[in-house]
């Protein structure tokens, strides 16, 4: 089922985008940026839809009614969540929606790079797999094997950059610093030291650099053009919006800054 | 919120984890290599190569003692006539190295490490000088010691195959779609011949020259004076070697199609069998039977008509081209209960070798 709904479409897409492109050196690299572009405009909506609910499970947080049912029922979890629900219905809040658009990425995530693993067919056996992978309408013996170059890296490898007898990961770095910014940038401000939406959101700005340049350190060059090209777009989205936090760049700049409303 | 925090935080893991296990590492895994003499079978499976003796189906040695993650084998392993077994690591160790067949001692003083890319393909010995391809896409040339003896050739692409002579020239495809063409006694190139599609196995050696196979589906015919002609077609990529055997060329493709090509007028004897799936590798003829080996798992005799005269399922996928060693027939499967199985030319298993853990 992964194989028939993810992998193959996925693969053939890239397939497809390689080939319009005119497959020669560099073109993956190309196909895997227009590969990203296409998945941020799909999930364009969606991600609206997760600022806009980020935003207002932040303005929750500083609700005078809200603020008064956390102290109310305290000691009844039960009955607070009844009367969180309540009031989510009353606001028009989805509690998941900040959630939906992360759920989402995952599979594009983990089926991307399995694409670029079977599209890159390194071994006879990867070569045999992306045989059965290709969609009939394809003619893709014109462009197999793919050209894995896109400037100084091979998308298939793990990337680094030679300097002085050290090999430095490069494209590693920069994932973490694109996925460090794109947080810092949506991530809301809060005038409230019990915030747990700005709490989450603090200890995801330290793991996901962390995890997705662990990712870039350790797998196909690839899935790291994906990280940053998908960062840069989240940037640029969130940016267009009005809603980046800008402050957030500089030392303690989202300590005291007032909630910012619509 | 602690829910959602703790929803998010394991979705983090298991993505790592997910994408850990779908692989990471190049060339860490393949199907086996296998080649035989008539006293033993040496079969190169991931992390050890072994042999065994034909008669009985038991070990005799294994290489090396202890398993080193950065060494994997793969490529089918190339017996010399002066004692030695050669192979290539696919690991990200690309060391190529010599082993005593009877003892599975190394031979050289310290194996070949120049080449920048994985052993994929096995490597031609002609007149004492070692024609090695790698993957990447350079042929190393080396003397029977294991010394470079001259600077690599750059062939493009990455070279899977091995090279094939017809006592005058070497021929070497690539999976850039080009057939390479070198004349060993100057080192010289010829002009590449363009096959239409990545061949990422070797030609066959005919006596009018020689027959190729690629993924553009087609048989080409390719000889030393210029002549280079579609023969013949099949309905789906090519991948094994096409075998070349009194005048008759038999081949599979990738739909599981199997072909008898008459090259003394280039039409098709038979072309109507299909048992069940994907053939990679090349079809065994040993007297008048033709041994063929399919993904599914089947191993079948046939006769010079394309007739089904028996049909084994020795369990795993095949993908390595059977060998013949005295009067057995050797299939390698993948993904198996064993590594290797005997049959007479009846159809009866001799013995099967499961290596010892």
């Amino acid at each position: 089922m992964w194989e028939l709904i993810i992998i193959q479409p996925l693969t053939n897409l890239l397939l497809w985008i390689y080939d319009t492109l005119g497959h020669g050196p560099h073109m993956f690299g190309l196909a895997i940026i227009l590969f990203t572009v296409l998945i941020k405009l799909i999930t364009w909506p969606l991600n609206a839809s997760q600022v806009k609910g980020a935003q207002a499970m932040q303005e929750l947080q500083n609700d005078k009614e809200w603020q008064e049912i956390q102290k109310k029922y305290a000691k009844d979890r039960e009955k607070l969540a009844q009367e969180q629900m309540r009031i989510y219905r009353e606001k028009g809040i989805n509690p998941f929606a900040s959630c939906l658009p992360t759920l989402i990425q995952f599979p594009i995530i983990i089926g991307l790079y399995q694409s670029i693993i079977r599209a890159l067919s390194v071994t006879p056996l990867d070569m045999l797999k992306l045989a059965r992978t290709v969609y009939p309408f394809q003619n893709v013996e014109n462009i197999i094997p793919l050209n894995s170059t896109f400037l100084w890296m091979d998308l298939g490898r793990p990337e680094s950059v030679q300097i002085l007898g050290f090999a430095l990961p490069t494209l590693a770095v920069i994932v973490a610093l694109t996925t460090w910014l794109q947080t810092r940038l949506t991530m809301p401000t809060s005038s409230n030291p019990n915030d747990q939406t700005a709490q989450m959101t603090k200890m995801m700005g330290i793991y996901m650099p962390l995890m997705l340049g662990w990712f870039a350190l350790n797998f196909a060059s690839g899935i790291s053009v994906y990280f940053i090209i998908s960062n840069i777009l989240g940037i640029v989205q969130y940016a267009a919006t009005g809603r980046a936090n800008w402050s957030n760049l500089l030392p303690g700049g989202n300590k005291t800054s007032p909630v910012k409303k619509k | 919120m602690k829910t959602k925090k703790l929803t998010l935080f394991f979705l983090l893991i298991l993505g790592a984890l997910i994408i850990s296990a779908c692989s990471g590492q190049p060339l860490t895994n393949n199907f086996p290599g296998l080649v035989a003499d008539a006293d033993r079978a040496y079969i190169s499976t991931g992390s050890f190569i072994y042999a065994i003796d034909v008669q009985t189906g038991n070990q005799v040695w294994s290489y090396p003692e202890k398993a080193d993650g950065e060494l994997l084998y793969y490529a089918n392993p190339v017996l010399t006539e002066d004692g030695q077994l050669l192979i290539g690591s696919t690991g990200t160790n690309h060391a190529f190295i010599s082993l005593d067949p009877a003892t599975g001692q190394e031979k050289w003083a310290e194996p070949f490490s120049g080449a920048k890319g994985a052993w994929v393909a096995s490597p031609l010995v002609f007149n004492n000088t070692i024609y090695a391809p790698n993957t990447d896409g350079y042929l190393y040339t080396l003397d029977m010691n294991g010394k470079q003896v001259a600077e690599p050739i750059e062939l493009g692409g990455a070279l899977w195959s091995a090279p094939v002579t017809d006592g005058t020239y070497i021929y070497i495809n690539s999976l850039d779609h080009h057939l390479h063409i070198l004349n060993p006694s100057t080192g010289k190139l010829a002009d590449p011949i363009d096959l239409g599609g990545a061949a990422p196995d070797s030609p066959a050696v005919g006596t009018e020259g020689i027959y190729v196979g690629s993924f553009e589906s087609n048989i080409k015919h390719i000889t030393s004076n210029g002549k280079n002609e579609v023969i013949a077609s099949a309905s789906d990529w090519i991948w094994g070697t096409p075998t070349y055997d009194n005048e008759t060329l038999y081949y599979a493709d990738l739909s599981g199609n199997i072909f008898s090509l008459d090259l003394s007028n280039n039409r098709q004897n038979w072309n109507t069998l299909k048992p069940d799936g994907p053939i990679t590798a090349s079809l065994l003829v040993v007297d008048d039977q033709i041994y063929v080996a399919t993904e599914a798992g089947s191993f079948i005799a046939l006769d010079r008509d394309g007739k089904i005269v028996w049909e084994k399922t020795p369990g795993g996928k095949i993908y390595t081209t059977p060998v013949l060693s005295n009067d057995l027939i050797l299939v390698a499967p993948y993904q198996a209960e064993f590594a290797l199985a005997a049959y007479d030319a009846a159809g009866k298993q001799a013995w099967t070798f499961t290596p010892s853990k």
